[in-house]
């Protein structure tokens, strides 16, 4: 089971090979909800695209890499416990530290920190309930130390490379997301698949948590630096 | 063959996309010179424009006591400014708190809040 098997995977007829089609599918979601709202609204914005173009754009990368990774542990729900652990941290890190981030460059800390852990919370308990309460106590603990570190990581940047970080934690957060789904790859080998989301599952996902980055980052309340 | 398909698909998808939402401008940034009053003591005020002290190059004359305000427009971390090589270090709560020192070098240096956030020079002449 090396990762060159891993990505051959990507091509069956089993939850790996649904992996693929997940991103798309969260993208095209996503782009899609963002480009009906410029021509309604967004477009009126003064400086929308300058000012929230960048941030948006990665936020919603984020968001297909999160999600496909959310399916494919949904996918075999229970797991053993340091496997299960491992999944609630990393996604929990990183579904609190990339909202975190991206919101904050544009709102300001505190609510770059609230979103990410909010964010972080949510799915790091989801996920890492497929072993149990330690994996849920895991999951909501990376949640809340990447939503805060993702906030303050951003504002840090503010007066430095702020779009490059952006870009390298992104590209981190992805290397970081693929190693994960190789392990549950490795680790779901005799195991049988037990829960197949449809597309639905992907695009009420991704439709609001862009939607939520949107209105936030264009409408929702700023800190004292951001007014 | 599906798989290739939908990674065309996400290829076209991020390219597009990436085209229309990356179109901004670049953040630049820009050196502002601020004007010290001068007297007895050299006031300056500074306060905060694109999440940096503005202004953000100020000009003192060696020797004389330097007296600079942060107003309110100022805060977080940025309240708590540093001029390393002139050894002044202070966290000005609000806009009565001064920063008040005598640069005995002549030179440019560099002011930062505590963090390093915000940043800026003082020319001492």
């Amino acid at each position: 089971m090396s990762f060159k098997d891993f990505i051959k995977s990507l091509n069956n007829d089993k939850v790996e090979g649904e992996l693929v089609k997940t991103i798309f599918v969260s993208l095209a979601t996503s782009f899609v909800l963002i480009g009906i709202l410029y021509l309604l609204r967004l477009r009126y914005i003064e400086n929308f695209i300058p000012k929230y173009g960048f941030y948006l754009f990665f936020a919603v990368l984020s968001y297909s890499l999160i999600l496909l990774s959310v399916k494919h542990v949904r996918a075999y729900k229970e797991f053993p416990c340091m496997s299960g652990m491992m999944i609630g941290m990393t996604i929990g890190m990183v579904s609190g530290f990339l909202p975190g981030f991206f919101i904050a460059s544009t709102n300001g800390m505190f609510w770059g920190s609230f979103v990410g852990m909010s964010m972080g919370i949510l799915f790091g308990a989801w996920n890492g309930k497929c072993c149990g309460i330690m994996g849920v106590i895991e999951g909501m603990m990376a949640g809340f130390m990447g939503g805060l570190m993702g906030g303050m990581t951003a504002i840090m940047m503010l007066n430095d490379n702020l779009k490059a970080a952006g870009v390298v934690v992104f590209i981190v957060s992805g290397f970081i997301l693929l190693g994960l789904n190789y392990m549950i790859y490795t680790e779901t080998r005799e195991m049988e698949r037990k829960h197949k989301d449809d597309e639905f599952f992907t695009i009420f996902w991704s439709f609001l948590l862009t939607a939520i980055t949107l209105l936030f980052m264009v409408f929702g309340p700023r800190s004292l630096l951001f007014q | 063959m599906a798989k290739n398909i939908y990674l065309l698909g996400i290829f076209i998808l991020i390219a597009i996309a990436g085209f229309l939402l990356l179109k901004g401008e670049a953040s630049k940034s820009i050196d502002v010179q601020g004007n010290t009053l001068p007297g007895e003591v050299q006031k300056v005020t500074l306060g905060t424009k694109d999440y940096n002290y503005y202004p953000n190059t100020i000009k003192v004359e060696a020797g004389k006591p330097v007296s600079i305000t942060l107003d309110k427009s100022v805060t977080g971390c940025l309240r708590s400014f540093i001029i390393k090589d002139l050894g002044v270090s202070k966290y000005a709560r609000d806009p009565s708190q001064t920063i008040d020192f005598t640069p005995a070098k002549k030179g440019t240096f560099r002011f930062s809040c505590s963090m390093g956030m915000g940043y800026g020079t003082i020319i001492v002449e």
